[in-house]
């Protein structure tokens, strides 16, 4: 009887599937009987079984049945395709028990166990059925990218081909070797970070690179994506800042402190850290972020919202980690961290950057002048409860005051550390 | 006293108890059973699943559904039927859901429902041993699974993907038919008492 004949491509991109009997345990194999046909007296064959098929093609086939009763016929059978009757049209005696059927134009497989194509007898029971794969072969995965969490492993993600999953299952299967020796590699651990995406958890080495590349699979074919060349060090990433706290600076309504702790991980390894700090309102959604943080843990945030509720978020940047000139990967950001403004009578302004323990952006210059003054002061002056909390306080006092400062200058004394009412101005200010 | 007579008294409502947890077991294992099935069947793709689809029967050597003349049999004997069905559920469900990790290989909640499933059988299934043992009525020795395993054949044709599908299909409802019949028998034992 005559098979299916699928089209022409798909005669040399279609892969055989596997024999169905391998996936079987033989306990199954042996518990399987002869299917008894819902008619009860006959049985049919469908030809071909579980074929794979490019979409656009045609199918050719036949539902033969055989019968205990004789003058069991074909004719009164009908064919169903995902449950829904076929035009009779479609299908024509080819003697008197072979019911023969011809698809055109074939649509991508509904579900990826495959389409149920089926025989019916007259009174619409079962006689056999077979499951077409319909779909095209996979296309060339794309857009490989790879980080390395602190030297440890490698995680990598692509981009599958336009319809590579669409109609049939497709396998992706992730390769990786050393650039200059070794043989290939195949990852195991998969849809760790999405779909895509799969994890090499140890054994790496560091200053070779190395060559990965994506194989994708399915019953019509296999392709591969194009190769990309890394060392592990160009691609490392690091844990977010540790132990963020964001507290309010003395009685300044515009201003916070944020501080965190360097990523532990690597803090034995040469690198400049970068960090990055973004807050934002406690209702808004809006983030703001502060870029110029390099190399240092700690930061102050100006010219916020008095009285405000702000998150904080910190993540670090561990470029140039082993001499390497690659940019580096930002860790992910690190938990929210939650603070508020003290509240005031005016209206704060705005926006805000973030200083490093600075004031007024402009009074840069100015408050390391005023560092250095309150240092030499300590140690000529006797003052050793000067600080730059006693300033700070001063500040908020002025800001509080609305009127022009009468300052006090108090020679000779020093003033409480804690509560101080009268207090040491710096002579230069 | 008779200490004897003490030991069977004190020793009847740990009975009851297990009979009545065993049962209970049944009841929530059928509620599984049922979603069990609807999960399969939207894998599969119609017509499995639509009103009226009734593929032919394959047959399973050693394990078919109750039969019509199970609830006329006595209750241990009905208990011992139960037991040994639930016995060897597990390595058919076991089967079908290692084809199902082929055949629909992005639907792993499928494959966990196959794997719970087995082991809910095999849970229950040692349940209903340990109360016909503790009724006085073994169950009967190596089950249809043992038999299955030491059987060795070929079958007449190579299994396609539409009957691996069907015999999946009867699998989850044999699990299901079976569930609901252990709970029916159960419900006996628990209304009527321990004789």
């Amino acid at each position: 009887m005559p098979a299916g004949r699928p089209g022409p491509a798909a005669q040399s991109a279609r892969r055989p599937p596997r024999p169905l009997s391998s996936l079987w345990s033989p306990l199954l194999l042996c518990v399987l009987g002869v299917p008894r046909g819902g008619s009860g007296t006959h049985t049919a064959v469908i030809s071909p079984q579980d074929p794979t098929l490019l979409i656009g093609s045609s199918l050719q086939a036949t539902c033969s049945i055989h019968g205990d009763t004789p003058g069991a016929t074909a004719e009164g059978l009908y064919w169903t395709l995902n449950g829904r009757r076929l035009p009779s049209e479609l299908s024509h005696l080819l003697n008197t028990s072979t019911l023969a059927l011809a698809l055109a134009n074939l649509n991508g497989s509904r579900q990826q166990s495959g389409d149920n194509l089926v025989c019916h007898a007259r009174d619409g029971s079962i006689l056999a059925g077979s499951c077409l794969y319909v779909g095209l072969p996979p296309e060339k995965p794309f857009n490989i990218s790879c980080w390395s969490r602190n030297m440890k492993d490698l995680t990598c993600r692509w981009t599958p081909g336009a319809h590579g999953d669409t109609f049939l299952h497709t396998n992706y299967s992730l390769k990786y070797k050393l650039r200059w020796y070794g043989q290939d590699n195949t990852c195991e651990d998969y849809h760790t970070v999405g779909p895509h995406s799969c994890h090499i958890p140890k054994d790496l080495a560091l200053f070779t690179p190395y060559e990965i590349w994506v194989e994708a699979t399915n019953r019509l074919g296999s392709a591969r994506s194009d190769v990309l060349t890394l060392d592990v060090l160009d691609v490392v990433t690091t844990d977010p800042p540790p132990d963020v706290h964001v507290s309010r600076v003395g009685g300044l309504e515009d201003q916070l402190s944020v501080r965190w702790v360097s990523p532990p991980a690597l803090k034995d390894f040469l690198f400049q850290a970068k960090y990055q700090i973004r807050y934002r309102v406690e209702d808004s959604v809006d983030w703001k972020v502060v870029d110029d943080v390099s190399n240092q843990t700690s930061c102050r945030l100006a010219g916020l919202k008095p009285g405000t509720v702000y998150f904080v978020q910190v993540r670090c940047n561990p470029f140039g980690i082993y001499g390497s000139k690659k940019a580096g990967i930002w860790s992910e950001w690190s938990h929210p961290t939650a603070a508020s403004t003290p509240r005031s009578e005016r209206p704060g302004p705005g926006g805000g950057v973030c200083e490093p323990r600075g004031g007024e952006p402009s009074s840069g210059p100015v408050r390391r002048e005023l560092k250095q003054f309150l240092g030499w002061l300590k140690k000529h002056a006797y003052c050793s409860n000067l600080s730059f909390r006693l300033y700070d306080q001063w500040r908020a006092w002025m800001q509080k005051s609305h009127k022009t400062r009468n300052q006090h200058r108090t020679r000779g004394s020093c003033p409480r550390a804690d509560g101080a009412r009268r207090e040491v101005l710096p002579d230069k200010l | 006293m008779d200490p004897q007579a003490d030991s069977s008294i004190s020793f009847l409502p740990h009975l009851e108890a297990k009979i009545r947890q065993t049962h209970n077991l049944a009841r929530l294992l059928t509620k599984y059973a049922e979603q069990l099935l609807e999960e399969y069947v939207q894998q599969q793709g119609d017509p499995f699943g639509m009103p009226g689809f009734s593929p032919p029967r394959l047959s399973l050597a050693g394990l078919s559904g109750p039969s019509p003349s199970h609830a006329g049999l006595p209750l241990s004997e009905r208990l011992r039927l139960d037991a040994a069905a639930l016995g060897a559920l597990p390595a058919l469900l076991d089967a079908v859901r290692r084809h199902q990790a082929e055949l629909n290989p992005r639907s792993p909640r499928l494959q966990r429902s196959l794997e719970e499933a087995a082991r809910q059988a095999r849970a229950l299934g040692a349940a209903v041993e340990t109360v016909l043992a503790a009724l006085g009525s073994a169950a009967r020795g190596p089950g249809p699974e043992h038999s299955a395993t030491t059987a060795l054949s070929t079958a007449n044709s190579a299994a396609s993907i539409f009957s691996a599908k069907v015999l999946g299909l009867q699998v989850c409802g044999l699990y299901g038919e079976w569930v609901n019949r252990t709970e029916g028998d159960l419900s006996q034992l628990v209304h009527g008492g321990v004789a």
